[in-house]
């Protein structure tokens, strides 16, 4: 039996060419070795992890609260409280990057220095769920004031530490603060800043708006920093969703067959039929516009193609020796399903996925570009539909246009060099 | 040929009912949205002693919810209507939950409440029978209200046209009589007098018809008088009315179908007439310098979102710059005044408008097609029969273009089939882009104003059109493939 995908050492990838890794090469080392060895996935997964980090870090990149604040009455360290503060960041999504912007160092370090002794698979899931169980812990009350329990995500008095603060004090105080490069927050409007042409200054503080403001005086660059956060979190989840519901509905239609199969695949072939996005159109139409009712329905809308993908390779695969050996050793059939099927059917899917994200990054940007986005989150689409509002500021259209561009790139690439990588029969 | 085109049309019918069942959730979905707004909305309204006027104010914006709920059949049950089937009782137990004798109100009681709120004409019968009832005196300023909602008559303006100016009358002023009547309390002064007012309008003999219980008219509304059944005789009989355009929505439509349908129809045709050549000379030179600029290029054109490019083209191409004129108009498919042009002109016109339109519907097929092409002909070309072919000396061009290419032809139309659902997302963002007054937009203004008849109208006149297509394919698929042919006879 092949072992799950993400049970490959981390070795594997992280030493493209020596030859030792080769002689004990399972089929997914081999595989991760070929990927690695494309330019086209590296630089996807370069890009990635660009956006990742760029997204994450955003806070520390873009926010017009102090990193130090050193006055008369100590030291203080306002940017990390404020990370907290629901009045500065009021999305969820927002506060589980910010979680992880805090945890990752220390995560990362841990991963190095188990890296030898556990799967690399295993790394991930842990950290992955670490970051989960504390970004929910931030959401519960679990802190005591006063009399009431409130969370640690909780509306705080703003932190009186802003760059608007610092230079209002007089000059002869003696207090020092270090600000972010950008001290710009993606969500405040500067007076007097209506469509800055990029490099242009902040009239109040003097800093730069690097790539100019759109109609409503907010700092581009800064929206496009949050707005990376809004990309991936969409791609990952929407994806993740339908890959879910395709994988469950598309693994009973092909292992369970018959009147089952048949009903599931009407199902799925109505939805093939119905055009996804007309569809993600008028759902979020009839619903009030939240980035997470988005995520989900792009997530419940777009499951079908993997849902038939995976019934072929179900049905490939349930004539197999070892299906029936797990089903005379009295295995249920849902374990068979799922322990036993769908492991040896993961290549497709995983390539699939990373399609999927593309798919849902380019869902969210295209509604967000059509006016039904989410109008309180600093999408990229919503950056562009200003400026196809504006169409003559360029700033508007370059900036946001360009970072969809390269994510979907950079996906594609991935995908395409995963089925290189994995799929080493197909031609095209 | 005739039993295969039966055969195909038969098979579409279920999805196309499945269609029609997804759009009757996604429209019920509406439903939950305006549920929250009249909570929002009307949550003093039968809370505490609140003076007349305020009273009056709440319930007309409570009439509206129900108004807009009516008009959209949501206040119907989904798919099973028991509603004729209630009783005094049943109503007393939803009262009890709505207005609690003593003590505070749940959320569940206030959802209890809208619900009798929204039963219309199938409540009125058992809350006559609670009003008439001295024992359940508690009951009765809750009984009242939802008396006076659910026998309030909405005039929906796609019937009023329909109905007489008597009529007209008498339904406002029945609207009017049930509005002044209702009472918060039992210790109103004009309690007695408003409770009195309420039952003649159910005593009313005009009325009577309509209000009164039978056992007919409740297993008639059993299956018929459900949202599904009312959305779909609306649709099929053409009466869904589109209220931001104070339109039907079948008419808007009959308006702007063609537009899209020949941008979408103009498209596939480009893309096709591009991409097949470009698959077939990638293939010819498999491997070559050529072929991978070819791929790659293409590859990046595939990852660049059409709203990007129909932007930049409108930044670049649309725009007066001090150079000069703009190169290409920026909206709509005709200039102003074309229509005092000749028709040389006036389709020069056209075509001037519907290039860059145009360019940005079909760019991004292009990958999908020509990788698909060149991916198949790659494989004919490895064919046993291929090589007989060239055994026997035929040309090179023979071989491709006699054998390998019409093979290969095959798999590119049912490919072309599931290709259109996807190309049919993006009429909506090329029109909007480029303010087209197509299908697409007017789903777009639908969507944003949250018109759901006309939503509905138009992606099921989408659809329709889509499954057209598909059927246009596997015809063509019948014409190419001789095997389907000669089994059908």
């Amino acid at each position: 039996m092949v072992e799950p995908a993400l049970n490959a050492p981390e070795t594997a990838s992280a030493k493209p060419g020596s030859t030792a890794t080769l002689e004990a090469a399972s089929p997914m080392r081999l595989a991760l070795l070929r990927l690695a060895r494309t330019g086209g996935a590296r630089f996807g997964i370069a890009v990635l992890a660009l956006l990742l980090l760029l997204g994450t870090y955003a806070p520390f990149i873009s926010s017009e609260v102090a990193y130090v604040w050193h006055d008369e009455h100590g030291w203080r360290y306002p940017l990390f409280t404020d990370l907290f503060n629901r009045w500065s960041y009021t999305k969820r999504h927002d506060l589980l990057f910010n979680v992880l912007a805090l945890e990752a160092p220390f995560l990362v370090v841990a991963c190095l220095v188990l890296g030898r002794r556990m799967k690399i698979g295993r790394l991930i899931a842990w950290s992955s769920a670490i970051v989960i169980l504390s970004w929910i812990a931030c959401m519960l009350p679990l802190r005591k004031q006063g009399d009431d329990w409130r969370s640690f995500w909780d509306k705080r008095a703003q932190a009186h530490a802003t760059i608007q603060d610092y230079q209002a004090l007089p000059p002869d105080t003696h207090a020092w603060a270090v600000f972010p490069p950008i001290p710009h927050r993606f969500d405040a409007t500067y007076v007097g800043a209506v469509l800055a042409a990029p490099l242009d200054r902040n009239q109040e503080t003097g800093h730069r708006f690097w790539l100019g403001t759109d109609t409503g005086g907010k700092d581009v660059l800064s929206q496009m920093l949050f707005g990376a956060r809004i990309s991936l979190t969409i791609g990952f989840v929407a994806s993740g969703l339908s890959l879910l519901i395709g994988t469950l509905i598309g693994g009973v239609s092909g292992y369970f067959g018959g009147w089952v199969d048949m009903i599931l695949q009407r199902i799925v072939e109505i939805m093939m039929c119905f055009p996804t996005f007309l569809l993600i159109l008028t759902v979020v139409a009839m619903l009030d516009r939240d980035i997470f009712k988005i995520m989900m329905v792009i997530g419940l809308t777009g499951w079908a193609g993997t849902a038939r993908l995976v019934r072929g390779e179900f049905l490939a695969q349930s004539v197999r020796d070892y299906v029936a050996a797990g089903e005379s050793m009295g295995l249920s059939r849902w374990r068979i399903m799922f322990r036993h099927i769908l492991p040896n059917a993961l290549t497709p899917l995983i390539i699939t996925a990373t399609f999927g994200i593309a798919g849902a990054v380019l869902s969210e940007s295209g509604l967000s570009f059509l006016g039904l986005g989410d109008p309180t989150a600093p999408s990229w689409g919503g950056l562009l539909e200003q400026g196809r509002e504006n169409i003559r500021y360029g700033w508007l259209i370059y900036a946001p246009g360009l970072a969809v561009f390269l994510l979907v790139t950079a996906l594609n690439l991935l995908g395409n060099g995963l089925r290189e990588a994995l799929d080493p029969k197909s031609t095209t | 040929m005739l039993a295969y085109v039966v055969r195909r049309l038969l098979l579409m019918i279920p999805t196309f009912l499945g269609i029609l069942v997804i759009n009757f959730a996604v429209m019920r979905l509406q439903g939950f949205t305006l549920a929250e707004q009249m909570k929002v909305e009307s949550g003093k309204g039968s809370e505490g002693v609140a003076s007349e006027r305020k009273v009056q104010g709440a319930s007309k914006n409570v009439e509206n919810y129900i108004d807009r709920f009516r008009r959209a059949g949501n206040d119907l049950p989904a798919l099973i209507n028991t509603r004729g089937f209630w009783t005094k009782a049943d109503v007393v137990s939803t009262l009890q939950v709505a207005a609690p004798a003593h003590g505070v109100r749940s959320n569940s009681g206030s959802r209890a409440e809208k619900q009798l709120w929204l039963a219309g004409h199938f409540a009125v019968e058992p809350l006559y029978q609670v009003l008439a009832d001295d024992a359940l005196k508690e009951l009765h300023p809750a009984a009242a209200t939802a008396f006076a909602l659910c026998a309030y008559a909405s005039v929906d303006p796609g019937n009023v046209r329909e109905l007489s100016s008597v009529e007209l009358n008498r339904i406002q002023s029945l609207n009017e009589t049930l509005r002044n009547n209702r009472f918060d309390s039992i210790a109103d002064p004009a309690y007695a007098a408003k409770r009195k007012v309420l039952m003649s309008v159910y005593e009313d003999p005009l009325n009577r018809t309509a209000f009164a219980h039978s056992k007919g008219k409740a297993w008639k509304a059993l299956f018929v008088e459900t949202g599904f059944t009312d959305l779909m005789v609306k649709l099929f009989t053409g009466r869904l009315y589109s209220e931001t355009h104070k339109e039907y929505a079948f008419t808007l439509i009959g308006e702007r179908w063609y537009i899209s349908f020949g941008l979408n129809f103009l498209s596939i045709i480009i893309a096709w007439g591009i991409s097949i050549p470009l698959g077939i000379r990638s293939a010819r030179r498999v491997g070559t310098l050529e072929d991978r600029a070819t791929t790659n290029s293409l590859f990046l054109l595939w990852s660049l979102p059409s709203f990007f490019v129909g932007t930049l083209l409108l930044h670049h191409l649309c725009t007066d710059t001090s150079h000069g004129a703009a190169l290409f108009p920026n909206r709509g498919l005709s200039s102003d005044d074309s229509m005092w042009y000749s028709t040389p002109a006036y389709l020069l016109d056209l075509l001037w408008h519907a290039t860059l339109p145009l360019i940005v519907l079909c760019y991004g097929s292009f990958t999908s097609l020509s990788r698909y092409m060149r991916g198949n002909l790659l494989d004919q070309l490895n064919a046993d029969y291929t090589r007989t072919a060239r055994a026997k000396g035929a040309s090179e061009d023979a071989v491709i273009y006699g054998h390998a290419v019409k093979n290969s032809m095959l798999t590119m139309i049912t490919l072309g089939a599931g290709l259109l659902s996807e190309l049919f997302g993006g009429f909506v963002i090329v029109e909007s882009i480029f303010s087209i007054q197509g299908l697409g937009t007017l789903l777009l203004d639908a969507a944003r104003q949250q018109d759901a008849p006309l939503i509905m109208a138009s992606t099921v006149i989408s659809v329709g059109l889509l499954l057209v297509g598909i059927l246009v394919a596997d015809l063509l698929y019948a014409v190419v493939d001789p095997r389907i042919r000669s089994k059908y006879g």
